[in-house]
């Protein structure tokens, strides 16, 4: 009878422990989902596919990653926020859902989410068609208030990086542009070599292989210091010192957990994605991408999350293009 | 000589003609489920492939691409279902030619001008890439405009005998086209405040559901009507019959190369142009258009798999991705430690002229893996009904759930399916609906871009219209095929030959 107790006794504890002893002490358990925000092929979608894989190798499972696109990311967003909190959903997504609040597309944004690694950020340039009449912010502001409504400038909707920086230049200095909207910064830069554009404000990876090529050329850079990339191109700030007010600021991609997950499961993620984020491979891919490497995660990563916000959901509200005012979300002015 | 040889590398490892083979294999059966997109199937592959040599990896992508393409129109031809949106033409003289039991002979016809097709677009990617990338830059705003509206009319060709449904039905479909975020100003289109319409109504749910469906409902409807015995001694197409239709499969490969290096279209548009040009040229066809004209099936064929080199053609010279699969593959350059861009041609010439040798190998695969196992594949059609339609049903599932994950494009999928069968019921065509959906995106954003670019001024984009050489013959063109379908032409005509 004691030895039929104990051994009971010894399946209950074993059973206990299975449930109990922390599920995460040994996370992962299985494989882990990650979901995409954007689609195949675009930047969001080749930044992840070319982390995850080292990712993968220290946690021992495969990530299974899927590109769920629509509402600019807020599908992919909303998906990994129905999902349970334990870890096994990643959010890979961009800069987007920060805006979402401001903008009224969804009542969720970063805050609602843990950040496991903010990987790397974008730094916005001007670039101009070849054979626009000026080279520098300043000839190109002179000519537009000169010509106004002649300079065509390539836009990628509300909310979009494009329609930021605009906001950022005019607060600086009002201008006369005819703005374009094109489906993302491919299609828009591919309209530029045709003519099709003038000026296209768009981030430095996006564009830097056409300007090595010469079939463009960058006429400003949205940043506070000069970049290696770009030998001979001054920051914006020395044209426009205004801009210092908004600047470090740029598109950012980043990796996700829903806000509660268990503390080991957020700790073993951000350990494997900051070994994973400095794989030699992958930082020479975002450096000839023209990405900025962060590697960030707690709160470093949050106060970054934050300035973005404020700085964009603010930049876009004074510029007449929110539907809500940041305000109303406790989102504070930069 | 050293292009020669890259040109041959994949031909001479036997890991990379092993993987090719492999590529192009899956590629057939991949293109051939509506649903499993060759896009998805190559992007899946990137994290697959990722530690592979990259010769490796490409070889298996190339494949999948250059099959893919090919198995959309097997499909197609047997079930009436379009693997993919560029095989929609194929069907539409296709599947007539399998209900009169000659699926074989469409199938085998369908290959080698889909093969033809294929290495025109490789010569030309080849010999010209520069010159036609340069070409293909030159396209503005207003330029696709007039594209959209010569696809536009190709409603024409695709109403059956009544104009007036064919219209209605065309314009319905255009209706769907603008549901969603608009692409211009993000503005909600018909969406009733539900986020999963912001993409919009997806055109390949509309697709699976407008022929696949709607055609397992009809042959419920007539399920008395016995199964059609498949002639299948004649799979191999008569040297004569290649002989005399290379002409026309040459032209529409043109047309294929052309609209598949364009930046905004691919080869879906590429397929139905080219059906519209076979169906103007073709003066006296065997059989009318429409009830199994070999014509109706060699243009699209030809021209949706000259659109594959065309693709390259923007990607390899200048970074610029000729379509969304193409997009996928500068993906997996960049993730492979290469820089795609205008560079590509001076920093990495090997590059180029593998991935040319690779296509062609792939398209030969196609070849071979083409008029194999045709037999098997004709009896399909002669499966008997209480089979056939449950397969077509689970495959019509299977497919619309594969293009994003998505149980709501299932539902979208099954309302087509019942619209599409009582459109057939009421002798409406389902073919302008498609063609409306593919067509409405197009035409809507460029032609707000072209107008916000002249500050909307209607003359000033007349003005622009008529002093650039490009978009002056493309105007020209849509006059002219206009005009030559109205009494007014006929009348003029009878005058002069009198």
């Amino acid at each position: 009878m004691g030895v039929v107790m104990n051994k009971r006794l010894i399946c209950a504890l074993a059973a206990l422990s299975i449930i109990a002893a922390p599920a995460f002490a040994e996370f992962p358990k299985k494989d882990i989902q990650g979901v995409i925000q954007w689609g195949a092929g675009g930047s969001t979608d080749t930044v992840m596919r070319s982390v995850t894989p080292h990712a993968e190798k220290e946690l021992g499972v495969d990530i299974v990653m899927t590109n769920r696109t629509g509402g600019v990311g807020a599908i992919a967003t909303k998906f990994v926020y129905a999902k349970k909190a334990d870890g096994y959903t990643l959010l890979m997504g961009a800069e987007n859902p920060q805006m979402y609040k401001t903008l009224g597309l969804a009542n969720l944004d970063y805050g609602d989410f843990t950040p496991i690694n903010i990987l790397a950020r974008g730094i916005p340039i001007f670039v101009a068609n070849n054979d626009a009449p000026f080279n520098n912010m300043k000839e190109f502001t002179e000519y537009a208030k000169a010509n106004p409504g002649m300079v065509k400038v390539g836009s990628t909707g509300p909310g979009g990086l494009t329609s930021i920086v605009l906001a950022m230049l005019d607060s600086q200095v009002k201008l006369d542009l005819t703005n374009i909207p094109y489906n993302g910064d491919g299609p828009a830069l591919t309209a530029l070599q045709s003519g099709a554009l003038d000026v296209m404000p768009a981030v430095l990876g996006a564009a830097i292989e056409h300007v090595k090529a010469g079939r463009m050329k960058v006429i400003g850079l949205v940043d506070v210091k000069t970049n290696d990339l770009l030998p001979g191109v001054s920051p914006i700030t020395e044209d426009f010192p205004g801009f210092s007010s908004f600047l470090p600021w740029g598109p950012f991609f980043g990796v996700f957990v829903k806000n509660d997950t268990p503390k080991a499961a957020v700790d073993k993620l951000v350990a494997a994605y900051h070994t994973a984020a400095q794989n030699p491979d992958f930082i020479d891919l975002m450096n000839k991408r023209g990405f900025s490497i962060m590697n960030v995660a707690g709160p470093e990563a949050e106060k970054f999350l934050n300035t973005y916000r404020s700085v964009s959901s603010w930049i876009v509200h004074d510029a007449g293009f929110s539907k809500k005012s940041p305000e109303e979300f406790g989102i504070p002015r930069p | 000589m050293e292009a020669l040889n890259y040109f041959a590398t994949s031909w001479t490892s036997l890991d990379l003609l092993a993987l090719t083979a492999l590529g192009t294999f899956l590629g057939v059966y991949i293109g051939a489920i509506p649903g499993l997109s060759v896009t998805m199937a190559v992007s899946i592959l990137i994290s697959f492939t990722f530690s592979w040599d990259v010769n490796n990896a490409l070889c298996l992508m190339v494949g999948i691409f250059m099959g893919g393409v090919y198995g959309g129109s097997r499909t197609a031809i047997l079930l009436n279902i379009p693997g993919a949106p560029s095989a929609i033409a194929t069907a539409l003289d296709g599947y007539p030619m399998a209900l009169k039991g000659e699926a074989g002979e469409a199938i085998g016809l369908s290959t080698v001008m889909s093969v033809i097709g294929g290495f025109v677009g490789i010569i030309v990617l080849a010999l010209a890439a520069p010159v036609v990338s340069e070409f293909a830059l030159k396209f503005q705003p207003r330029d696709y405009l007039m594209l959209g509206i010569l696809g536009i009319m190709l409603v024409g060709s695709l109403s059956g005998n009544n104009l007036t449904k064919g219209v209605f039905a065309g314009a319905f479909g255009m209706l769907i086209g603008t549901v969603g975020l608009d692409p211009l100003t993000a503005e909600e289109r018909f969406t009733f405040g539900v986020v999963e319409l912001w993409n919009g109504i997806n055109p390949i749910a509309v697709m699976i559901g407008l022929f696949g469906v709607s055609e397992a409902l009809t042959q419920l409807h007539y399920m008395n009507k016995a199964a059609i015995k498949q002639k299948i001694d004649r799979i191999i197409p008569r040297w004569a019959d290649v002989k005399k239709y290379l002409p026309l499969s040459l032209q529409t490969s043109s047309i294929g190369v052309i609209v598949g290096a364009l930046p905004g279209t691919g080869g879906d548009i590429a397929a139905l142009l080219a059906y519209d040009h076979a169906k103007r040229v073709t003066k006296n066809p065997e059989v009318p258009f429409g009830q199994g004209a070999k014509e109706g099936l060699i243009a699209p064929e030809a021209a949706n798999n000259a659109a594959v080199g065309g693709a390259y053609i923007p990607m390899l010279t200048l970074g610029i991705p000729g379509d969304a699969v193409t997009a996928v593959f500068l993906g997996a350059l960049f993730i492979h430690g290469l820089n795609p861009g205008p560079l590509l041609l001076t920093e990495n010439p090997q590059m180029f002229w593998f991935t040319v040798g690779n296509l062609a190998l792939a398209n030969i695969f196609v070849l071979i893996f083409g008029l194999t196992g045709i037999k098997l594949f004709s009896k399909i059609v002669e499966c008997p009904k209480g089979i056939l339609i449950p397969l077509i049903l689970l495959l019509s599932v299977v497919g619309a759930y594969a293009i994003n994950n998505s149980i709501a494009d299932i539902w979208w999928m099954l309302g087509f399916g019942v619209i599409g069968y009582f459109m057939k019921q009421y002798d409406y065509q389902v073919g302008p609906v498609i063609l409306g959906v593919i067509l409405s995106r197009l035409m809507d954003e460029n032609w707000r871009r072209s107008i916000i670019s002249e500050r909307e001024s209607l003359p000033d984009f007349f003005i622009n219209l008529l002093s650039s050489p490009l978009s002056l013959v493309l105007f020209i063109s849509i006059l002219l095929i206009f005009i030559s379908q109205t009494p007014i032409w006929a009348r003029a005509k009878a005058m002069v030959f009198k």
